[in-house]
């Protein structure tokens, strides 16, 4: 993935830089809105990490302006700001999803991760998903591993379909109460931890090959092992 | 005093003065006109009909029924006057004047006022003195053309004395009215703003206070309930969260000098002493320092979150949320938790008005009870999760332990920024969950309240109970 990173705290922007070239991502840097807004006009990329308080042009500006000139590329915000109308509001700017300061970097992998896969299939609206031997169909509700029918609670069904349409990546706890549960709050205890671990022994514990694995330090990836 | 006059109410007052009393001037006037005036035109009208009559007598029956006329007229003795003079020889011919009056001379066959004296005469017709008053005439010329060289001089007139006198005493009367009618306005509008400086004063006295630094001042109110008292109790409630938040500002530095002073100190230690040692030390001093700093970015946030929903910010717009969904999504989010950790979690959830609310801040909420439940509650095995109204109106919604519980003397301190009971501070935690809580439940107009919770299973403990009720949606 290209990924342009446009932040004016250069010390932090090198740390981001750095952690994406490692993940095997391709990264540029601006240090403020207005050579940002020139790089995103002129490179082809496959995400903007945008911090949304930045020196000549805001962040929120920024990218609502590459909106107007028809560019989809998937956006991600930094921001101090973590209030739900400060979210809202970078949504509506056209940010694909928000990231409050300061962040895990693993968590901002992932994120970012999950929004070039997004822009990799953008209209397709899939409705079945398979990983290894596990399917799951989202129209008829029904989850199956190795032909054998899995029955599965509603939200334990979303968390299952979560994990799926990100299959391969790695999907962490704050990004599963988010999108899952629909809150932004970090539970002190392992609230999410105990819910992959009850998922897991419905679709994992009968079966030879795990599917469903956790990432340490980061969060959780389901993938079937090539 | 001087102070008064530039205040907008006595601006008004004045303004309200001088417009009535134009209003009284033109009033005034018209009544005038239509009295006065028209009784001053209706003399001269009568006067100059009379002279018509007379010079029609003198013109066709010649000066002799002329003198007779006019003898008979003055015999009537009402308000008219008359005089007959021969000109140029000077002899009055018949009349009830003496002499002609000197203003006629001057009048050249026009209107003029005059004096005159007149007897005064009781009901039985005789003379008891002599009065001057006041008469309105007109003198006019006779001439035939027979006699060129002999003329008449004739002088009408009406005794004006008595309009006049109403006269002099109506204008007396209005004068003296619009003296009143000022007088009365500009003291009403001393005593208005003097009564509306008196309020703005209180403000404007409690206001330099404040400026002066002590924020704890609060303007008087009057008790009359008015707009200046309306604006004292905004005002002052306005101050009210002023100084909660100063003092919630002042309380946050202290604790981050206080919670955030000591592990950066022993990062800062840790690194010193890494920098001498091996490769094995650095190694270990890293990962320390990764889990100090986590903490105290986790600290840092909760800190943050407490300030913003503590000055407004963060509950933004309240609107109506149903308590029980909410529960039931939390209940369902914890329940495996809890079941891992050794506890049954209850819903008891009963049909609940929305109430304005937060669906964040509420869940929230929940959640930070059931965490604290779960690492605290130690040898408990049931949290009950309770939504219900209240008959009083509003609803509630509590968590409830069999844990140890916590000593009514300790419940008030649980709730203050990093406070962590003894027997705590071995579990994980910033000691900043129940102050987020606390804000939640001010920022929502919430009470929070501790009680005893289910008893403790080994018999000795009380459990907790925490509660938090919300205000009927009508009455905030």
């Amino acid at each position: 993935m290209r990924v342009l990173v446009i932040e004016d705290d250069a010390e932090a922007a090198a740390y981001v830089a750095k952690g994406l070239r490692e993940a095997g991502h391709v990264v540029d840097h601006a240090l403020d809105g207005e050579s940002g807004y020139d790089m995103a006009t002129a490179g082809d990329y496959d995400a903007y990490v945008v911090d949304r308080m930045l020196p000549k042009m805001d962040g929120l500006t920024l990218l609502s302006r590459r909106r107007e000139n028809g560019d989809e590329t998937p956006a991600l915000f930094l921001s101090a700001l973590g209030e739900v109308d400060d979210r809202v509001s970078g949504l509506q700017a056209g940010g694909d999803d928000y990231l409050v300061k300061p962040y895990a970097f693993s968590e901002l992998l992932a994120r970012v991760e999950a929004l070039g896969r997004r822009r990799a299939a953008p209209t397709e609206v899939t409705t079945r998903f398979q990983v290894g031997d596990l399917e799951l169909d989202v129209i008829t509700r029904t989850v199956r591993r190795a032909s054998k029918k899995i029955d599965l609670q509603p939200r334990e069904f979303r968390l299952l379909e979560y994990l799926m349409r990100h299959a391969g990546q790695v999907v962490t706890r704050t990004m599963l109460l988010e999108n899952v549960w629909e809150y932004h709050f970090d539970p002190q205890t392992n609230v999410i931890d105990v819910h992959i671990s009850r998922l897991r022994s419905k679709i994992d514990k009968d079966f030879e090959t795990p599917l469903l694995k956790t990432v340490r330090g980061a969060g959780y990836t389901i993938a079937a092992d090539d | 005093m001087h102070r008064i006059f530039r205040t907008t109410a006595f601006r008004f007052t004045v303004i309200y003065v001088l417009f009535f009393a134009g209003a009284v001037a033109v009033l005034g006037l018209f009544v005038y006109q239509a009295t006065f005036g028209e009784a001053a035109k209706q003399t001269d009208a009568t006067i100059d009909g009379e002279i018509d009559v007379l010079a029609d007598l003198f013109a066709n029956n010649g000066a002799g029924l002329l003198t007779r006329v006019v003898r008979q007229r003055t015999a009537w003795r009402d308000d008219s006057i008359y005089m007959l003079i021969r000109a140029p020889s000077g002899a009055v011919l018949a009349g009830n004047l003496t002499a002609l009056p000197p203003e006629a001379l001057d009048a050249e066959g026009g209107f003029f006022n005059f004096t005159y004296e007149r007897p005064i005469v009781d009901a039985a017709g005789r003379e008891t003195g002599i009065q001057s008053r006041e008469a309105r005439g007109k003198i006019v010329r006779f001439q035939t053309q027979s006699e060129a060289e002999s003329s008449y001089l004739v002088v009408v007139a009406r005794d004006v004395a008595g309009r006049e006198s109403l006269r002099n005493r109506s204008n007396a009367v209005i004068v003296r009215t619009a003296i009143v009618t000022i007088g009365f306005g500009v003291v009403i509008g001393v005593l208005f703003s003097r009564s509306l400086l008196r309020g703005v004063d209180s403000v404007n006295r409690t206001a330099s206070a404040i400026r002066g630094g002590d924020l704890s001042q609060r303007i008087e109110l009057t008790g009359s309930g008015d707009e200046i008292d309306n604006l004292s109790i905004n005002l002052n409630s306005m101050l009210d969260q002023i100084e909660r938040l100063m003092t919630g500002m002042r309380d946050v530095s202290d604790n981050i000098a206080h919670d955030l002073r000591s592990p950066l100190t022993r990062i800062k230690n840790r690194l010193d002493d890494a920098m001498k040692g091996g490769p094995a030390e650095k190694e270990e001093a890293l990962r320390a320092t990764l889990v100090d700093a986590e903490r105290m970015l986790s600290t840092f946030n909760a800190l943050l979150s407490i300030a913003r929903i503590e000055s407004g910010e963060g509950a933004g717009v309240l609107k109506p949320i149903d308590l029980v969904a909410i529960a039931e999504e939390m209940a369902e989010l914890y329940e495996p938790a809890a079941h891992e950790a050794g506890f049954e979690l209850i819903l008891r959830a009963k049909p609940t008005p929305p109430v304005l609310g937060s669906r964040g801040l509420v869940s929230q909420a929940i959640a930070n009870f059931l965490d604290n439940a779960l690492k605290y509650a130690k040898g408990g095995s049931r949290i009950e999760l309770t939504v219900a109204p209240i008959k009083a109106g509003g609803a509630f919604l509590s968590v409830n332990d069999d844990g140890p519980g916590v000593a009514p003397g300790d419940r008030d301190e649980i709730l203050k920024r990093f406070v962590r009971l003894e027997r705590s501070r071995t579990t994980p935690g910033s000691g900043l969950g129940l102050s987020l809580v606390a804000a939640i439940a001010r920022a929502h107009h919430a009470r929070l309240i501790i009680e005893d919770g289910l008893p403790h299973a080994d018999g000795d403990g009380s459990g907790l109970k925490m509660v938090m009720v919300f205000p009927a949606q009508a009455n905030r």
